[in-house]
């Protein structure tokens, strides 16, 4: 078992850390506690840029000297931007943790922001737009998106192309400002390091980095639209998007839910692949999946397939919902807990998941959850709780995204504005 | 380090290769079937990948729902897939569960390929092809290797196509398993925390009644041709470049400086993402080296607005000249050195990425190669081995460029789609 330890720092940063002595390598993450939720509602997409940008030049040198001291070190860092948080991760062998976090120090507390690398990154955002109308799935998720969590928390990070117009190099710059400070800062670590040896780095390279006082802190409301939305576009398969309100991580019936979605769609022995694939080979791709924004849960449904099996697969998904609570067996729910449990001794037992599980457990429960406890709660499901959970989150609110060339009945065709970006 | 291989044939000629991987709590396991796209006829396109849908789909001990029943009950980690060359089913599972894994997956070698499962799996496989053709990526790929590799059998999709894979039979299935999926056509690999002795009895067991097959298949190595080809998909907002030159074989004693070479040019801080992608050109370029058993290729690709294809194309060809015909710098090849060496270490302790990697390395490179081996290797690697590859393996001169997208773009010869 790790040694785990939490703790907020002077300077306002929220660490935690995971020893694992026995380990190879160290896997980082800096989560800033701002995404696409805090941008100015006229500059969306501006979260993104600031995180593209944000290592293409610092004080002490520009963005291809600072990418060859990171492979210097052997070190891969990355960044990521989600609805309300950013993160920058990076991988690296023990003995240079301290100067591969310099170097990410380094970008985020002094980057330049070259006016040059702004015109590109702009450039390519809205590339990046018009590429993702040759991408279905994409852009199914988007417009679902947007339809099940509002205006809000629903945006999506490319932003739309009419606020790219708008942002400039100030907007990105002061957007850095407001939103990266050490009182957004958690920091978690995974792998062979020490806790000791994390806090005194931190302590060092992010000394007077903004503000100390914590934000980034309170939920957001969603704005749940409960629709039917066709979006035509020339292509080969119908996608279908379907979403509905779930419990939060931190509900007591978080382990419930999660239960239910693998009981739904956890292997190929789960219902929906069994149902609406191997029984009656509708589609290729089908998945359910749960989305968490802090305080909120929203379960998703999605498949393809061709135009003329649209409304037999729609709904048969939504009928396989409504079958858990009336005909789950203990079998099937021993399996469905069996499978959860057994993955979290492989996939989750890499120095990568550890980290993020840290991660995720700061952002949500605001202190670290141990794993036997996960496990505890997860075995002590019952068919009696699954019934339970129906008769009080119902799925009785639908918002449905379909995409293709085929309308489902009862849908509403998109407005203009928001098309499929057929041509 | 002791040598952490066990490495036993059966009499029946089934190969087995077991990593012991003593500091892990789970266990990975794989079967490799030597078969792919390429072993196929033009008329039967896609049965490879059919055969391998068809393994989840019943034994004479098991139906398909106890199959995937028996795979999550066992909390594996799990699925199969299918390239040109080869055929591979895998599970991860905690270590105490991995002698029941190996037992599910070896029966599923030796499918029942039901009538009835057949038919409704046929559907499946029709609409995996219908998704693969709404993504660019997917339809370029394909395109690229009808043309490049026309005349041989690694021109037609994995998948095969909408009329060949309606028109197999049950008995094709069969006739084409009772071939390819001989025990000594396949490979048993294992990777993680085990008892390398108790696998190998029990996997004797388990296959005591698979036959070798002796089968005289040989695969005829594959020449790209040069040339120029063109698919106009109006539907697409982006049109996709690829310039491919010919590349080393797995087993080329060159193939981590051709590895190299292609990091440099268009992986992670390479001279693409630099000189390309941050000028604005593109918001995705790379270089990518396809790895065959026998032979190679090297991909330069882009994706960009349909008006920007010709410069973006211009700058791909001047950034792979450049690095033929001036020596690349020592400074260039330590950070992929460096890279790969960090990559290594996490890899090492997942017992599924072990899997895959030996797998790769037994079936491209005739052994398995310890993680210590494969950092020796990619450490091997400098400036002048990466000259020596590009003099006899260069990106410039002879090519073939396809396009797709939009755009009926460059003038063809011929080669021009729609």
């Amino acid at each position: 078992m790790a040694n785990v330890t939490h703790k907020t720092l002077n300077n306002g940063i929220e660490m935690i850390c995971a020893e694992l002595p026995d380990r190879h390598a160290v896997i980082t993450q800096i989560r800033f506690l701002t995404g696409t939720a805090d941008e100015p509602i006229d500059k969306l997409g501006v979260g993104r840029l600031v995180q593209e940008t944000i290592d293409l030049g610092t004080e002490k040198r520009d963005g291809r000297a600072l990418s060859d001291a990171f492979d210097e070190l052997g070190a891969s860092d990355g960044g990521s931007i989600g609805r309300e948080a950013t993160s920058y991760s990076c991988l690296v062998l023990p003995e240079y943790v301290d100067r591969a976090l310099a170097l990410e120090a380094e970008y985020l507390r002094t980057p330049t922001f070259p006016q040059d690398k702004i015109d590109v990154a702009l450039d390519l955002a809205k590339q990046e737009y018009r590429a993702m109308q040759d991408d279905a799935q994409s852009l199914a998720d988007k417009f679902i998106g947007q339809q099940a969590y509002g205006n809000r928390l629903g945006r999506h990070s490319l932003g739309e192309p009419e606020t790219l117009e708008n942002i400039t190099r100030d907007d990105i710059v002061n957007h850095w400002k407001n939103f990266y400070h050490t009182g957004r800062m958690r920091v978690s670590a995974a792998g062979n390091i020490t806790a000791n040896q994390l806090e005194d780095i931190l302590e060092k390279q992010f000394a007077d980095f903004g503000s100390p006082t914590p934000a980034g802190r309170d939920n957001y409301d969603i704005q749940f639209t409960a629709t039917r939305v066709h979006h035509e576009k020339d292509l080969e398969q119908q996608q279908i998007a379907i979403a509905f309100p779930a419990v939060s991580i931190t509900h007591d019936d978080y382990p419930v839910q999660r239960i239910m979605l693998a009981i739904l769609s956890g292997g190929m022995s789960s219902r929906l692949f069994t149902e609406v694939r191997e029984k009656q080979g509708l589609v290729y791709w089908v998945s359910a999946w749960g989305e968490y924004p802090r305080g909120h849960g929203m379960i998703f449904m999605g498949a393809s397939t061709t135009p003329q099996r649209c409304e037999k697969t729609y709904n048969t998904l939504l009928r396989e919902v409504d079958r858990i609570s009336e005909d789950l067996s203990d079998d099937e729910l021993d399996r469905a807990k069996a499978g959860l449990i057994a993955k979290i001794e492989t996939q989750g037992d890499t120095t990568r998941s550890h980290c993020s599980e840290l991660a995720d457990d700061l952002f949500h429960h605001g202190h670290q959850i141990p794993r036997s406890e996960k496990i505890a709660r997860l075995r002590a499901v019952t068919v009696r709780d699954i019934r339970r959970y129906f008769d009080e989150h119902p799925r009785d609110k639908l918002s449905v995204v379909t995409l293709g060339p085929r309308i489902l009945e009862g849908a509403e065709p998109a407005s203009n504005g928001s098309n499929g970006g057929a041509h | 380090m002791n040598n952490p291989y066990t490495i036993h044939t059966l009499d029946n000629g089934l190969k087995i290769i077991i990593e012991r991987m003593p500091d892990v709590n789970s266990a990975a396991a794989g079967f490799l079937a030597k078969t792919g796209a390429r072993d196929e006829t033009p008329e039967k396109a896609g049965i490879s990948h059919f055969l391998e849908h068809m393994c989840f789909k019943g034994t004479s001990k098991r139906d398909w729902q106890k199959i995937t029943v028996d795979f999550d009950k066992l909390g594996s980690v799990y699925n199969a897939f299918t390239s040109e060359d080869r055929t591979f089913y895998y599970g991860w599972v905690p270590r105490k569960n991995i002698t029941a894994q190996i037992e599910l997956i070896a029966d599923m070698m030796r499918p029942a390929i039901p009538a009835d499962e057949f038919d409704m799996e046929k559907k499946v496989i029709l609409e995996e092809i219908a998704m693969a053709r709404d993504s660019l990526d997917h339809v370029a790929f394909d395109f690229l290797l009808q043309h490049i590799y026309e005349g041989h059998p690694l021109s037609w999709p994995v998948l095969g196509y909408d009329q060949t894979v309606s028109d197999l039979t049950r008995d094709d299935l069969a006739a084409y398993h009772e071939r390819r999926y001989a025990a000594d056509n396949m490979t048993l690999v294992v990777a993680g925390n085990v008892e390398p002795q108790e696998i190998i009895d029990n996997t004797a067991k388990l296959t005591a009644d698979w036959k070798p097959a002796g089968d005289n298949h040989h695969r005829q190595t594959p020449t790209p041709r040069t040339g120029t080809a063109n698919l106009v998909l109006e539907r697409f907002n982006q049109q996709i470049v690829a310039i491919c030159f010919k590349g080393v074989a797995g087993n080329h004693p060159n193939h981590e400086s051709i590895e190299a070479a292609t990091s440099i040019l268009g992986g992670g801080n390479s001279r693409f993402y630099w000189n390309i992608v941050q000028t604005g050109l593109s918001p995705s370029a790379g270089a990518h080296h396809m790895e065959l058993s026998d032979s190679g290729l090297t991909i330069l690709y882009g994706q960009t607005d349909p008006d920007k294809i010709e410069e973006l194309t211009d700058a791909l060809r001047a950034e792979a000249k450049n690095i033929c015909q001036k020596m690349v710098e020592e400074k260039e090849v330590q950070r992929v050195r460096n890279r790969r060496r960090t990559t290594l270490a996490i890899e090492g302790e997942s017992p599924y990425h072990r899997l895959v990697q030996i797998m790769d390395d037994v079936d491209y490179r005739g052994a398995p190669r310890t993680v210590d081996q494969r950092l020796q290797a990619a450490q091997s690697v400098s400036a002048n081995t990466i000259a020596d590859t590009l003099a006899e393996f260069p990106f410039q001169g002879p090519e073939f460029l396809v396009s797709v997208g939009p755009r009926d773009w460059p003038a063809t010869n011929g080669s021009s789609d729609s």
